[in-house]
């Protein structure tokens, strides 16, 4: 089943590469993604064997990571049935790097090879790429450069660290996560050290994480509001999932004290750092890029704080990603009607698009997190572990970064949402399908918040277990 | 072997060093890809004596992939830009040497109190050697201005820790080796394709932008 849900959006990518019809493109990418949504559906029941000797294995973090790629690709191409109406430029090669895309990132959540691992990430950040110059001017490409450069050597260096694993592990002999885990006793210490340094920094790139995020709001505010949702939803947190395997060995061989504290002091870097920038910031995709940057810094916090804070970590990953999906679509749908996502340019919303108005208030609101949405939830999840695990002063830090967050992007949407309505580019008409899409998101995630189902409860303490933090 | 399996090490070092030190792009590809040609080698010094199957496949997919097809791809991504040239590197070609050597010397101390655990490697010179062409790869990334020399920067990145990952070709099964390498070249790839995005770009609107910034990374 598990090369299935890989191979399938591979080879309909090929599919899309063929001179079709932009319509038939959509539909087969709505299908596609219904399918693998289901298949995933199907993997709560129960979960699928192993394949190719161990390499490919599905495990509740694997499956966290699954759920929230599927329903991201689902509202994506439901979204794209809207916005594509008003968009002249070919899709060709955008929805073929989208299926690559989540071709390689399925590969990267069920790997269970470390070096598999590295070679599904570096894939996406490879196909990732041509989908944030997809409005090929200057700034685009200037922002798709860095974005590839950056994430580039972030990913060398990951690839070093997954080499000194293997110096470390050369009694084991593999790079397999179950080996590992059984031999973790005869790695070499020192070496590990190193490689879990080199780790950290390479997926803390990719992930955006201070200080290497300068990519992450020139590439967000450059890429189609589809593009934001999935690099900020399922992308970045793909990479942490490389970081919670990591965990899985470091709480093996006792290093989870050393592990912790290098991930507490990036995770702290990237609270503080978004919030001396969202002050003076116009544009709402890169200050919805900010929030993501913030809310990175709050999942590495979270996995640096042990069995609570993971909790919180893995719940805030599903409640990150589905409010990424309400604040990218809705910027990309305000960016669309207005041509602009700046906020002089952009007033009055509300006044001429009364459902995207709603809509963009519930971005912010459920990007900052406040109840009821399970940002909320997960976020005091967090905060509550940095209390009980007396780093007193890291919680008031990241209590007041997180109020000037609210502050910061709270200014632009409430300055985009009134004002004086200023004329749209194109025809004062709300699109269905757009607005469903973020419509499901909003759905969910406050019901998340309000009631959080028994599997879902389940399946994150199965996904704490596994990885033995204490 | 060992002495064919020094004088590669040495010979991608001194390599990196002159790519660090030189102004022509096209000269700077032709370095590199004579480095990835030594560095390809490798493979056949270290088991001489017991060679494999699956050493000779690893050789000829790098020599294709790295000696070959990545360079005729950077030269593709130029052949539109009149001026071959590096423009306004951030160091001067002195300053450059001294601190690409002093990068080496970093790079020698910093290996000597790193031990290998499990047995003497085949060379000492390994890990210092490929250390200090990452750190070179690293340097030329950053100090240089133009797109298309940064993206050598990268591959010479790439190669130190080629360099560093040739001795442990027997923990990846050779899939996955073979997936590293392809997703490198994958990203020479995308990167040429933009960097030539970027010149069109850059052309489009010539009388507004001087020709010197062809290509440059903003």
């Amino acid at each position: 089943m598990l090369s299935i849900l890989i191979l399938m959006p591979f080879l309909s990518a090929l599919g899309v590469l063929l001179p079709v019809s932009k319509a038939f493109r959509l539909k087969l990418f709505l299908v596609i993604s219904l399918f693998y949504g289901l298949i995933v559906a199907s993997f709560w029941k129960h979960l699928p064997a192993g394949e190719y000797h161990g390499f490919i294995v599905l495990d509740p973090l694997g499956l966290i990571m699954l759920s929230i790629i599927g329903f991201l690709y689902l509202s994506v191409s439901i979204f794209m049935m809207g916005y594509f109406n008003h968009e002249q430029r070919s899709t060709r090669i955008f929805m073929a790097c989208l299926m690559l895309l989540l071709s390689t990132m399925t590969l990267a959540s069920v790997s269970y090879h470390l070096g598999l691992l590295w070679v599904a990430i570096e894939a996406t950040t490879l196909f990732s790429a041509p989908l944030i110059c997809f409005h090929r001017n200057q700034q685009s490409l200037q922002a798709t450069w860095r974005y590839l450069l950056i994430c580039s050597v972030g990913i060398a260096l990951a690839l070093m660290g997954t080499f000194f694993l293997a110096i470390a592990a050369h009694e084991v002999h593999t790079l397999l996560l179950p080996s590992l885990l059984k031999g973790a006793s005869s790695l070499s210490v020192d070496w590990l050290k190193l490689s879990i340094i080199f780790f950290v920094v390479g997926y803390g790139c990719k992930m955006g994480l201070a200080p290497t995020h300068s990519w992450k709001p020139e590439a967000y505010g450059q890429a189609p509001g589809m593009v934001g949702v999935i690099m900020a939803g399922a992308l970045a947190q793909c990479s942490f999932l490389g970081l919670l395997r990591i965990s899985q060995i470091c709480n093996k061989t006792g290093l989870a004290d050393f592990y912790s504290s290098i991930l507490i002091v990036s995770g702290l870097l990237s609270l503080v750092v978004p919030a001396l920038f969202i002050l003076g910031e116009k544009n709402i995709k890169r200050a919805f890029a900010y929030s993501s940057i913030e809310h990175m810094g709050l999942l590495v916090l979270g996995l640096g704080m042990g069995a609570v804070g993971l909790y919180g970590a893995l719940f805030h990953m599903i409640n990150n990603a589905l409010a990424k999906v309400i604040m990218f679509l809705t910027a990309g749908s305000v960016a669309q009607k207005y041509g602009s996502t700046r906020t002089d340019e952009v007033t009055g919303v509300i006044h001429i698009y009364p459902v995207t108005g709603v809509l963009l208030i519930a971005a912010f609101l459920a990007g900052i997190g406040i109840f009821p949405f399970a940002t909320f939830h997960s976020e005091l999840l967090i905060l509550n572990a940095a209390i009980i695990s007396r780093h007193f002063l890291l919680a008031a830090v990241g209590v007041s970064c997180l109020a000037v967050m609210f502050i910061g992007i709270g200014k632009i949407v409430l300055g985009m949402i009134h004002g004086k309505p200023k004329e749209p580019l194109i025809a004062k008409k709300e699109n269905f399908y757009m607005n469903m899409a973020i419509a499901m998101a909003v759905v969910l995630l406050a019901g998340i918040g309000l009631w959080m189902p028994g599997a879902l409860k389940h399946l994150i303490s199965d996904a704490v277990l596994l990885t033995g933090a204490v | 072997m060992t002495t064919w399996v020094d004088t590669s090490c040495i010979i991608t070092v001194f390599l990196a060093l002159i790519i660090l030190s030189n102004y022509r792009v096209t000269a700077m590809i032709r370095i590199f890809a004579l480095q990835s040609f030594v560095l390809s080698l490798l493979p056949f010094f270290l088991h001489a004596y017991s060679l494999s199957g699956r050493d000779i496949f690893i050789v000829i997919v790098t020599m294709v992939l790295k000696a070959a097809l990545a360079p005729s791809i950077l030269f593709w991504a130029i052949r539109h830009v009149s001026m071959r040239s590096e423009i306004k590197p951030i160091l001067g070609f002195g300053s450059s040497i001294i601190l690409g050597v002093i990068l080496i010397a970093g790079a020698f101390w910093v290996s000597s109190s790193l031990k290998l655990p499990g047995g003497k490697p085949a060379s000492d010179l390994i890990l210092p050697c490929s250390l200090s062409t990452v750190l070179l790869g690293f340097m030329i990334m950053v100090t240089r201005t133009r797109a298309v020399t940064q993206v050598l920067g990268y591959l010479i990145l790439e190669n130190g820790i080629f360099l560093f990952a040739v001795s442990l070709f027997d923990v990846m099964p050779v899939l996955i080796e073979m997936g590293i390498l392809l997703d490198i070249f994958v990203a020479v790839f995308i990167m040429a394709i933009v960097v030539n995005h970027i010149n069109e770009e850059f052309e489009k609107d010539l009388a507004s932008v001087s020709r010197s910034k062809m290509g440059e990374t903003f």
